[in-house]
């Protein structure tokens, strides 16, 4: 990398938050999707939005393309760095800034965690309410790049709705405030477009939440079923009598078997497992959970059973989130897909999953908020037999194929990143992607920020031979994943 | 009129046939402007030639739905031909068993519930009240972001619609969202058309998330607060162990009209838990109907620009001070921290109260001005915010066909 932008770069964070040393900067090759991978030619550490303004305006001067990085927990190449370019590393710039509970807003800095969040409004009797599994690592400028979920985005919804306002550093280095502490700012809704957008739009230097208070009542039952099938019509049932529980989850024999030798959960022995959370006040949440428990069992459910505890719930929830990194102890290596389907298709999509573990031969696992139809099918493999880990991706893809014939989404909650850049096409029309294109355009029209990720490039989707082509399959399975 | 009007009739007629296409009159000004022509396109595709035909000619479309809503914004600087919506309607699917709905935009909000209704076996609705009522088509809720009461619970059409179809000012045909809720895949445009007063794109269809009707309502009334009980009120409504549907505070009337819903049981402990809180009077049926139909219209009924106002929530008493000192009436969300304000047609009016406003750690924007107002529709034109909405829509119509001048950010086309 050129000495003057190098210097430059100094100049605006200070030098010891410069890395180039080939070890340093080695770290910040790849996020939680490791078969994607690329070393940057340098890293900054910025502590303030000042600082990250100053160094994208010395990156956008050089025209040296830039990638946004918080905890690198991510599932889709989102923060890959790009070879030449630099990332923006957030990690320390991890405080809370504000809490004004009266007002139930938090301003904090991107590299706070998910979790973090919560627990500084806690003892106010107050919670950030999306909760990615990840949420004890994940940060929250990494939350707002992907507009994530997790599992009580059923009731609360996602990021997009607890996000209320954002200070964010544009491509050119400009530092703009989107939104506000308090709601409507006039104008385009420019942050509704920033949430989600994977951080090709800007880097997010500071945001304020939305807290939400406690509910009065929370309850965690979980219902066993003999088949997938069957649990799958109980959640349909349960949603069309007109109940919105907290979290509705799914979990088949396979993720269970992983989930119980990781934590020990205390989980029945079972085809598939719902676990179904309800709160709200407290004659509310008895009568739905009574109407929960009978139409679970009216659906085939086996066994029902309500957490007597905290502890109990807690260790029930545990399970669930362990699962991803719980496969690891029942197969060698494993792709983590993300597709939505609407619930209703639950059944045929499950038994084309069926089908396609037949026609390849590999075990896939399904973890999943049934709720809203967001699959997590785990595919599992084997990296080290030749050939198994592409046949892995493969069928990866043809689960997508099964969610868009659906009506579905290539990605609910994990996002487009690297790792599903050239799906796009299946599920937008040129016409659709040419209006994404236009507005990256607008924030970024020099291309610098997160380039080739999220919008297909015929670089990227092997249409053009090219220098460089990051090819998923030659390096899957290098590590576990997170 | 527009000097050029009979060509542009005779180019978009050619383009649709002379069904499609009459004469301007002046019931269809927009901002004092007779358009030349009307068009009532009766597709999606119908909807991209017309665009095309205008961004290639030079021509300003002004999108029309039952046009409830055409004071909204600045007035535009041009308008060759009113764009009508209203044969784009009908309901293309409703799933209920995944509470989706896909709707054309020139629907009625009033049409789409007679469907919902008579889903057999299925008890939905789409929570969205704004004060034009069922008349309004649901393109239009949508471009303009336009909410009621209900916005306490179930939010705006930003948090209801998942995804849209629509036609760029050069008839680019784009789609964004899904028919999932759950979905993060590609930039999510259909935000940045929630609220942008048709000028980035026609909606052409929107699919919004339904929600289970309630089993059963309770509504509750705190008459003859004071601006300080008022504010003390809605603080504690932050802790109340209740859902809140709706909790709206009127002035002059220095009424609180609060709802609850669920099941029986729930709200029956909920309006309890509610009345001895509040000190709120738990409503029958009959009176319920009555102030609740009365409140969702307000502030909109009677002459007078209607504001848009922000504020941190815990500021309400102070918010209802300068309502006495600026506004006819006010209706405020109490749990939001926003409010309608119906105000004078007066710049100074306007321009104290917005910055009083501030002062609170607020804003105040214009939904419906006048001619007198049109320089004062928004807190601010400038900053480097104004100037990527003007990139924004600069980028996506840059032949200025749609509405040009009529959204902030759109300040070079006002010349």
């Amino acid at each position: 990398m050129d000495a003057a932008v190098l210097d430059g770069l100094r100049a605006a964070v200070g030098a010891s938050a410069v890395l180039t040393e080939p070890a340093a900067v080695r770290a910040y090759e790849c996020d939680g999707l490791t078969g994607h991978r690329a070393v940057p030619a340098a890293v900054v550490l910025p502590l303030t939005t000042e600082q990250a303004a100053a160094a994208v305006r010395v990156l956008h001067r050089a025209r040296i393309a830039f990638v946004a990085r918080g905890s690198g927990t991510g599932l889709s190449g989102g923060a890959v760095a790009i070879t030449e370019g630099v990332v923006v590393c957030l990690a320390r710039m991890r405080s809370v800034l504000a809490v004004d509970i009266a007002n139930e807003r938090a301003t904090v800095q991107p590299g706070v965690t998910n979790l973090a969040v919560s627990e500084a409004v806690a003892q106010h009797g107050y919670f950030y309410a999306p909760d990615p599994s990840s949420g004890s690592v994940c940060s929250i400028g990494g939350n707002v790049a992907e507009n994530s979920g997790g599992a009580h985005c059923l009731k609360y919804g996602f990021t997009l709705h607890h996000v209320c306002g954002v200070t964010m550093v544009t491509a050119a280095g400009d530092v703009v405030r989107l939104g506000g502490a308090v709601p409507d700012t006039p104008g385009y809704d420019l942050l509704g477009v920033v949430v989600g957008s994977e951080g090709t739009l800007g880097i997010v230097t500071e945001v304020i939440l939305r807290l939400v208070p406690r509910p009065p009542t929370c309850i965690t039952t979980l219902a066993a079923f003999d088949s997938m099938e069957s649990a799958g019509n109980a959640v349909s049932a349960i949603v069309s009598e007109g109940i919105l529980p907290a979290a509705v989850e799914m979990m088949d024999r396979l993720t269970l078997e992983a989930a119980e030798a990781a934590v020990h959960a205390g989980y029945p022995d079972c085809e598939a497992l719902l676990l179904v959370e309800v709160d709200g006040p407290d004659a509310e949440c008895r009568t739905v959970l009574a109407a929960v428990d009978r139409i679970c069992r009216e659906a085939g459910g086996t066994e029902t059973r309500v957490a007597s505890s905290a502890a109990e719930r807690a260790l029930l929830w545990r399970g669930r989130r362990a699962a991803f990194a719980a496969m690891g102890r029942v197969s060698p290596d494993y792709y983590v897909q993300d597709g939505v389907i609407p619930r209703t298709r639950l059944g045929p999509v499950l038994n084309g999953i069926r089908e396609l573990e037949r026609e390849y031969g590999l075990r896939v696992g399904n973890v999943f908020h049934a709720g809203d139809g967001n699959l997590h099918p785990l595919v599992c493999y084997d990296g080290h037999v030749a050939g198994e880990s592409e046949k892995a991706l493969e069928l990866a893809g043809r689960i997508l194929d099964l969610c868009l014939a659906e009506g579905g989404s290539i990605t609910g909650e994990h996002g487009v990143g690297l790792d599903k850049a050239c799906h796009m096409p299946k599920m937008f029309s040129a016409g659709a992607l040419a209006v994404m294109e236009r507005v990256r355009h607008a924030f970024d029209p020099d291309g610098l920020c997160n380039p080739a990720k999220l919008l297909p490039t015929p670089r990227l989707c092997g249409e053009v031979p090219g220098p460089y082509r990051p090819h998923p399959i030659e390096t899957a399975g290098l590590a576990e994943r997170l | 009129m527009s000097t050029a009007a009979p060509a542009a009739r005779a180019l978009l007629a050619r383009e649709l046939g002379d069904g499609a296409v009459r004469e301007g009159a002046e019931a269809d000004a927009v901002g004092g402007i007779v358009p030349g022509a009307v068009v009532t396109p009766a597709g999606e595709e119908a909807v991209a030639a017309v665009c095309a035909v205008a961004h290639r000619e030079g021509l300003a479309l002004v999108v029309r739905g039952a046009g409830t809503k055409q004071r909204w914004g600045r007035p535009p600087r041009r308008c060759d031909a009113v764009l009508d919506t209203r044969r784009l309607d009908g309901v293309v699917e409703h799933a209920p068993g995944d509470l989706v709905c896909t709707v054309r935009a020139g629907t009625t909000l009033d049409e789409l519930r007679g469907v919902l209704d008579a889903a057999p076996g299925h008890r939905q609705w789409l929570p969205l009240d704004p004060p034009q009522g069922g008349i309004q088509t649901l393109g239009g809720a949508v471009a303009t972001a336009a909410s009621g009461p209900l916005r306490a619970r179930y939010g705006t059409a930003r948090d209801l619609v998942i995804g849209a179809r629509y036609v760029l000012g050069d008839g680019t045909v784009g789609h964004s969202g899904g028919k999932v809720v759950k979905n993060v895949a590609g930039y999510d445009v259909t935000r940045l058309l929630v609220g942008s007063l048709g000028t980035l794109a026609v909606i052409t269809e929107v699919t919004v998330r339904l929600h289970p009707r309630p089993a059963a309502t309770r509504s509750l009334l705190l008459e003859r607060a004071s601006a300080a009980r008022l504010g003390e009120l809605a603080d504690r409504l932050r802790t109340a162990p209740v859902v809140l549907t709706a909790a709206d505070v009127c002035w002059p009337d220095a009424t609180a009209r609060l709802r609850v819903e669920g099941t029986e049981e729930g709200v029956v402990e909920q309006a309890a838990a509610l009345a001895e809180i509040s000190g709120a009077r738990i409503l029958d049926v009959g009176e319920a109907e009555a102030v609740d139909s009365a409140l969702v219209v307000r502030p909109w009924r009677g002459e007078g620009a209607v504001a848009g106002l922000a504020f941190p929530r815990t500021r309400l008493a102070d918010l209802l001070e300068l309502a006495s000192a600026y506004a006819t009436e006010m209706v405020v969300r109490a749990t939001l921290g926003v409010a309608e304000a119906r105000l004078p047609e007066s710049p100074e009016v306007v321009a104290q109260l917005r910055a009083a406003v501030a002062r609170l750690g607020g804003h105040l924007a214009l939904h419906r001005g006048g001619a007198a107002l049109a320089g004062a529709a928004w807190p601010s034109e400038t900053g480097p915010e104004v100037a990527l909405m003007r990139a924004l829509k600069l980028s996506l119509d840059p032949a200025g066909v749609l509405a040009p001048g009529r959204a902030l950010g759109d300040v070079e086309h006002a010349g």
